[in-house]
This record gives C-alpha cells, sequence and structure tokens, in this order.
C-alpha cells in the first residue's frame, strides 16, 4: 500500500499548503503586493491561537472568530498607511512589485522580532484534535483532515466569490489590469486595500489551523513564505483554482520524495518543481498565455 | 588658487589611504573587527550593487555565495596554499551563479527574486545533506594561522578589486548594456544586446567576489557549520545597507554600509533582544524615505557614455540579389493563425509596405523577422543568412533593425546614451564611407538640442524619433517601422514622410506597416496586403488600394 501511504498524506500536507497560499493570492494577485511578511503574519496566527487555546481553553475553530477580524484590520492598515503610497509612487508595476517587496521584508524583520521577544526562540505545539483514524491502511491525524476539510470551504468560498458577484468581478479585474479598472470606474485604491486585508485574514485562519498539528517557532516564517510563493507562482498568480491543485500536487511530490529518495531533499524537490513549472510555462499551471 | 585647492585634496586623499592601510597597526581588538565588519559588508554591497543596481534584479541570494566561499576555505583550508583556497572559493561561486544564472535569469524581474529568496536556503539543505550523509557531521574546525591584522589586509585588497572592477565594468560598453537592459529589456534586445550574456556575466562576476569574501571570512570562525556560514540575515543586511547608499553607483553602497554597521554595531550592545525590530523599522524608513539612497539625495553623478567604434553610414551597399525573402512564414498561437503562409521579397534600397485591417496579422509578421517572435514555419533569408532561429540581438547585429508600434525608448537614460546602446554589439563597420556619429543621427531625426535630456521627458513624437535615431545606430541594411507615422499632426506627417524619403536616398532598405494611405503612396513603390494572416493582394499602392478584394477587406464586403 505505499502508494496510498503517499497519496493520502500527500494530499492532506498539499491541502496545508493550498490553504497557506490562499491568502497569498489575494494579496498578490489582486493588491499586487508580494507580502514577503507573510509567513511572519502566518506564525504569529499560530502564536495567538496558542494563546487563546493555553490561556483561556479556547478551540481553534472559536479562535478563528477572533483572528480573522483583527488580522484583516491590521493588514488593512499595513496597506493603508505603508503599501498604499509605494503603489501611487511606482512608475511601472515592476517598480511597485520591487519596492513593496522591500518593505514587507522590513515588516517580517519586526513581526519576527515581536514574536521573538515575546515567545522567544523555542517551539511550541498544543494537542488539540490528534486522535489517529485509519483510512485504507494508512493513519492520518483527525486536525489535518479538519485543515483539510477547511481549505476547500475556503478555497471554494473564495473562488465563488471572486467570480459570482460584483465586487469580486471588479477584484478580478484589478489582476489583470489595474489602469483599465480605474478607467471603467472601478475604485482600485479601496478594492486593493480591501483584497489585501481580506488576504490578511485567510493568512490568519491558515495560522489558526496549521497551529492545530504543527510543531512552531517564532523564526519559521520563512519556510511558510517560501511554500506559499511556490504554490502562487506555479498555480498562476491570482488563480484560486490553480493555486488549490498546485498546493495538492506540491504535497504529493515532497511525501513521495521523503518516502522514495531522502528526507533531507524535499526542499530540494520543492525548488526543482517550481523551476521546472517556470521554465516550461512561466505564467504557472493555469495562468495565461504571456502578453 | 585651484592648484592648492588640488594638492591639499590629494594630500587628504592621500593620508585616509595611509590611515586606512595602517589601521591594524594602531586600532586594537574591537575597533579592528568593526574596521573587518565594514571592509566585508562593503564587498559584498558593492558587488551587489553591481548586478542588482542597473538590472533591478533584487536578489536575495546573497549568503549562498558568501556561505559556498566560506565552506570551500573551511573544506580545503587546512591542506591547500591559501591562494589556492581562494582561487578555489572564486571558482564555486562563479560555477554555481552560471548554473542557477542560466535558468533563472531567463525569469522576469519578480520570479527571479522569489527563486534567490530561496537560493541560499536550498543550498544550505543541499549542503546540510552533504555533511551528514557523506561527511558525517554537520560542523568543521578550522585551525589556521590567519591573524585579525592579515584578515583585514585580505578584504582591503579585494575591496581596492572590487571598485576597480566595478569602475572598469562601468566605462566598458558592458556597463551600459546592463543599465539598458534595466530600462528595457526588449528594446535593448533589438539594438544588438545579448541580454542573457550580459546579466549572466556580469551575475557570475558579483557573486564571484561575494565567494572570496566567505573564504577571506572563513578564519574568523574556528567552527563553521551551516547556520553560521548561510545565515540569511546577512542577505538583507547587504540589500538594505545598498540601498540605503544607492545601489545605482559605484560609492553609493558604502555609504550604507558605514552608518548601518555601526548602527548594528550599537544595536546588538544595547538592544540585542530587540534588534530585529529595529532593523526591520529602518529597513522601512529607508524604503519609505530614500528610494534613491543617500546618495541620490547629491544628485546622480556624471555617467561615462561609451564612444561606439567609428561608423561608416549606415547603409552598407549590396549586389541586387534581394535583400530579404521570405517563405512561406506562419505563426500560431495555440490554434489561432495569426500569420498564415506568408511569402514575398524585398530588393535593396526599396521601400515596401505592409497594409492591412487592425488584426491582420501585420506586426506578428515583423515580430518574426525582427526574431521577437519565432515563425512556427516557413523561412526568411536575410543577405545570405538564414534568420529562422536566430535571437533578437543576432538579427540586430546583422543589419536588421526595427522601430515598435508602441513606442519603446530607455526612458532612465539620456538621449545619447540610449542612441549608444545600438552601437555597443553592432559588427564595426567598413573604415571607407561618410560617419555618422551618434550626434549626427539625432540632427537627422531633428533631435540634436536634446543630446543630454534623460529619454522619459521627451514627447511622444521625440521619443518615435529617437527610436529611429537608435535604430539607425545599428547600421541596419534593412528597418523594420511599424506604424512609424501614426499619432502624428499634419506637419508632423510631412516631416515624418520627407525623413523617410532620405532615409531611402541614403541608400536603406525598409518595411513599413501604415495604415496612413498618403505615406504608402508616397514612399512605397510596392505594397502586401494582409488580411487574417494572409496576403490577399500585392502591387503598386494605387492597384491594391482600388482591388475590391482589399476595399473588401478594410470596409467588409458583401460576403462579411
Amino acid at each position: 500500500m505505499l502508494l496510498v501511504d503517499i497519496i493520502l498524506p500527500g494530499l492532506v500536507l498539499g491541502g496545508m499548503y493550498a490553504l497557506i497560499a490562499l491568502g497569498l493570492t489575494l494579496q498578490y494577485g489582486v493588491a499586487r503586493i508580494m507580502n514577503l511578511s507573510y509567513g511572519e503574519s502566518l506564525v504569529a496566527a499560530a502564536f495567538g491561537a496558542l494563546s487563546l487555546y493555553s490561556g483561556l481553553g479556547l478551540s481553534p475553530l472559536v479562535a478563528l472568530l477572533l483572528a480573522v477580524p483583527v488580522a484583516m484590520m491590521l493588514n488593512w492598515l499595513l496597506y493603508r498607511f505603508l503599501l498604499e503610497r509605494l503603489m501611487r509612487r511606482g512608475k511601472d508595476r515592476g517598480a511597485q512589485e520591487i519596492d513593496s517587496i522591500l518593505v514587507t521584508f522590513g515588516v517580517l524583520f519586526v513581526i519576527q522580532g515581536a514574536m521573538l521577544v515575546a515567545f522567544g526562540g523555542q517551539y511550541y505545539s498544543y494537542s488539540y484534535l490528534s486522535i489517529p483514524l485509519t483510512i485504507l491502511g494508512s493513519t492520518l491525524a483527525v486536525n489535518r483532515l479538519v485543515a483539510l476539510l477547511f481549505a476547500a470551504l475556503v478555497g471554494g468560498a473564495v473562488y465563488l466569490a471572486l467570480t459570482r458577484t460584483r465586487i469580486g468581478t471588479a477584484v478580478r479585474a484589478i489582476a489583470v489590469d489595474a489602469t483599465a479598472a480605474r478607467l471603467v470606474g472601478i475604485d482600485v485604491a479601496a478594492l486593493s486595500g480591501l483584497a489585501f486585508a481580506f488576504g490578511g485574514g485567510l493568512v490568519a485562519v491558515g495560522g489558526v489551523l496549521v497551529s492545530m498539528f504543527l510543531t512552531f517557532n517564532a523564526a519559521m516564517g520563512v519556510v511558510f513564505t517560501m511554500k506559499a510563493l511556490v504554490v502562487v507562482i506555479m498555480g498562476g498568480v491570482g488563480n484560486v483554482m490553480g493555486a488549490l491543485v498546485a498546493g495538492l500536487l506540491l504535497g504529493v511530490v515532497e511525501t513521495a520524495v521523503a518516502r522514495l529518495v531522502d528526507p533531507g531533499l524535499t526542499l530540494a524537490a520543492t525548488y526543482a518543481l517550481f523551476l521546472g513549472v517556470l521554465l516550461i510555462k512561466p505564467t504557472g499551471l493555469f495562468g495565461r498565455a504571456a502578453s | 588658487m585651484t592648484m592648492l585647492v588640488r594638492t591639499s585634496l590629494w594630500c587628504a586623499g592621500l593620508a585616509l589611504a595611509v590611515a586606512i592601510v595602517a589601521y591594524p597597526l594602531y586600532a586594537n581588538g574591537y575597533y579592528l573587527a568593526l574596521g573587518i565588519s565594514v571592509l566585508y559588508f562593503t564587498i559584498l554591497a558593492t558587488a551587489w550593487a553591481m548586478f542588482s543596481g542597473p538590472t533591478r534584479y533584487i536578489s536575495l541570494a546573497t549568503v549562498a555565495f558568501f556561505g559556498l566561499g566560506a565552506y570551500t576555505a573551511a573544506v580545503l583550508g587546512e591542506t591547500t596554499p591559501w591562494p589556492v583556497v581562494l582561487l578555489a572559493a572564486a571558482g564555486v561561486g562563479a560555477v554555481t551563479a552560471a548554473i542557477t544564472g542560466l535558468s533563472t535569469l531567463r525569469l522576469s524581474g519578480i520570479y527571479f527574486v522569489i527563486f534567490s529568496f530561496g537560493l541560499a536556503e536550498l543550498i544550505r539543505q543541499l549542503v546540510i545533506w552533504y555533511e551528514v550523509n557523506i561527511h558525517k557531521s554537520v560542523g568543521r574546525y578550522l585551525f589556521s594561522a590567519v591573524t585579525q591584522d592579515i584578515l583585514y589586509w585580505q578584504l582591503l585588497g579585494l575591496t581596492a578589486l572590487v571598485f576597480l572592477v566595478g569602475w572598469l565594468l562601468g566605462r566598458s560598453r558592458y556597463g551600459l548594456a546592463l543599465r539598458a537592459i534595466g530600462a528595457d529589456e526588449t528594446a535593448a534586445s533589438h539594438s544588438g544586446i545579448d541580454a542573457t550574456r550580459v546579466k549572466l556575466g556580469v551575475f557570475i562576476l558579483s557573486a564571484t567576489f561575494m565567494a572570496m569574501t566567505g573564504a577571506v571570512m572563513a578564519p574568523r570562525w574556528t567552527y563553521i557549520d551551516p547556520a553560521i556560514a548561510f545565515n540569511p540575515t546577512i542577505s538583507f543586511q547587504v540589500v538594505i545597507m545598498a540601498l540605503l547608499g544607492g545601489a545605482g553607483s559605484l560609492f553609493g553602497p558604502v555609504l550604507g554600509v558605514i552608518p548601518l554597521v555601526l548602527l548594528f554595531e550599537v544595536l546588538t550592545a544595547t538592544l540585542p533582544n530587540h534588534f530585529s525590530i529595529v532593523l526591520g523599522i529602518i529597513f522601512v524608513l529607508i524604503v519609505m524615505v530614500l528610494p534613491n539612497g543617500v546618495i541620490g539625495l547629491f544628485g546622480a553623478g556624471r555617467r561615462h557614455v561609451p564612444a561606439g567604434a567609428p561608423a561608416a553610414a549606415f547603409a552598407r551597399t549590396m549586389d541586387d540579389a534581394p535583400l530579404l525573402a521570405v517563405e512561406g512564414v506562419s505563426k500560431s498561437f495555440s490554434g489561432l493563425r495569426a500569420v498564415d503562409g506568408v511569402s514575398f521579397t524585398v530588393a535593396p534600397g526599396e521601400i515596401i509596405g505592409i497594409i492591412g485591417p487592425n488584426g491582420s496579422g501585420k506586426t506578428t509578421l515583423l515580430n518574426t523577422l525582427s526574431g521577437a517572435l519565432r515563425p512556427s514555419s516557413g523561412t526568411i533569408r536575410f543577405g545570405g543568412t538564414v534568420l529562422t532561429g536566430l535571437r533578437a540581438h543576432q538579427i540586430a547585429r546583422l543589419g536588421l533593425a526595427r522601430t515598435f508600434q508602441l513606442v519603446r525608448v530607455m526612458p532612465d537614460l539620456t538621449v545619447a546614451e540610449n542612441v549608444a546602446t545600438a552601437r555597443l554589439f553592432s559588427a564595426p563597420a567598413s573604415s571607407s564611407g561618410s560617419d555618422t556619429t551618434g550626434r549626427e543621427l539625432l540632427d537627422l531625426v531633428g533631435l540634436g538640442a536634446m543630446h543630454d535630456a534623460p529619454a522619459r521627458e521627451l514627447t511622444y513624437i521625440d521619443q518615435k524619433r529617437l527610436e529611429l535615431a537608435r535604430a539607425l545606430a545599428l547600421r541596419p541594411h534593412l528597418m523594420l517601422l511599424d506604424e512609424w507615422l501614426a499619432g502624428l499632426n499634419p506637419s508632423e506627417l510631412e516631416t515624418g514622410i520627407a525623413l523617410i524619403a532620405k532615409l531611402r536616398e541614403r541608400g536603406l532598405t525598409i518595411i513599413m506597416v501604415e495604415h496612413v494611405m498618403d505615406a504608402i503612396r508616397a514612399l512605397c513603390g510596392h505594397c502586401i496586403v494582409m488580411n487574417a494572416g494572409s496576403v490577399i493582394a500585392r502591387g503598386a499602392p494605387d492597384e491594391v488600394l482600388s482591388d475590391p478584394k482589399v476595399v473588401a477587406a478594410y470596409l467588409g464586403g458583401d460576403d462579411a
């Protein structure tokens, strides 16, 4: 049953990757912010869930109700007071992207430093719904399945919101061409801020869910940022369904390399897959043709 | 008076140089360590800006090369003579940069940032994997006789070398080529610059310096493991320092290195726990407040424009054989045949017009000729050479120049520099014939007075003129004009038509895609009409324009 042993845990891992990448799809794909502090925000949400669980005994699923609005508010403030200025200053999309990378790079250190002061460098974890469940002879933890389910639900909801609502359509228009969107009367600054804030909310969802089953520390945000970036770019920038599929694919490939080759080489496999996709299809698996 | 000022400046400079070289003789351990930090960050930041400044490819991979250098020194240091160790480190850095550069520099900017962001981590993982599985131990001890003084002097030598190389690079044609690529990579390729090779070359050069710095610094730690050698904070610090000082010039980065090294020193001593918070806030402030760095406050320094090779007239004489022969060229975009089996020839000295409704494939056809697109089938012969499969810069160097429908100048470069880019790598002209310098070309198109203006400040029509002058600077045999007359007012149109006629008198062969029928009638002896990717008529302008098929294509016929 080696195949099942690879595919099932691979899909569960991949569901987590898709989940942590969803927010970045909105932040980068729509708001045009390549947010390098993404992983730190995610870890911060995980610490938030941990504090609520160990301090107040609040279930992580309840903590979501608190974490998501707070994260949306903070991200909106970040956009409004730092990033929007850069968007206005940048001469072209390239300049805007570079500036946003650099500023969020600084933000990365601020969040990471604050977490180091508050929690130190050691690893944390807590036990919630870690009940083993055997499916087709392969053992999985319930909390991971819950996370996978949430990834599917949230991803589906975001997809529907983007394709079936007026605001979602306006948001997609900005992703394609911000200047043209402005010309047809879309308030680009306000909606970009909204998309960025919404992306921040999704980061919080990812962080809280991941905290149920992963061991984490203040310094590991970069790992999440990299995984999310790889998934978003493989899936095609701004493409929610692409991110879901790319996340699942990455999970299966990593599990396969860890099981069949060497666990030490999973990161190398991630990059090989990433580069391969970029070189063969630079706009991602489901991206539009290059203009 | 000026003599006196100059002499005293020289004396002050000399005194400073002596003070820097003799520093270890009077500085104690703590200050010597500080001097070492300043020097090694100066090398890293200068090497970083050498590549990332002009191209704006923000690399977060500094520590990947630095760490490889340090590891090379750790592995070879005890058994091999030191100069060999340094060379080996340089080689490892260069080879790694070549491999990663070859695969990633083809990617557009943002993907490069992301990949470089992960490259250090990837290399660190591979080194850990190697050390655990092959070497059977994660850390290595390095005992060497290198004292702090010697380490300082080695770094000083490397600093001098990186400034010398950076200065030479800035003066060479590769310096301008790199800035042209940073400003507009497509326009640079069509001016004969091999963008991939230039970027790769400078990327390798920059990585080599980073790797050598790592090797020189290795003896400072007696114990090395991947977490020390590949500490990602180093990449981050280098980027902030270069940006604070100003990455656009050679001496900009060092202006950022000195204050930040001192600041980090104070921070680690006084606020060790809040170090990264303060680091982050400083970083955000620098990007928000000083986008061009400290050196930007003083205004950009004057740049050296390399003189082009002595130029002959831009058109060389050819025999009567067709200059261009297009045979059955097609181009499909996933099922859509934008150009469908087009054939025609162009004799030397003639002006051919390509007309047709919007979307009929005219620009796509030009793109296959200039190498911007590769035709799906068919062959293109230019002189005796088959162009099919050649890349844009190779075609430009053969003497096939173009302008773009949506004008492409390099906005950050001056007018003169824009023209100079096309002379950097084009084949030197024969010594005979009348000379056209860049200035004469600018006079010819009517931009003589704008020589030193940044191209971004030109009006639309002047940008079109500049683009034409840049294309002429390639000394082309054949010029492709893609709606060069579009958007001109009636008097500008008249001047434009007269200019094209003048180019023909000078012996230039021209293919022009145009919607201005007056210009087609005035200039073209021969016309090709395209519709839906195919040629539907050819002949003299008046003949084809009265052809019912052509009228139907433009206005919609009975069958439409």
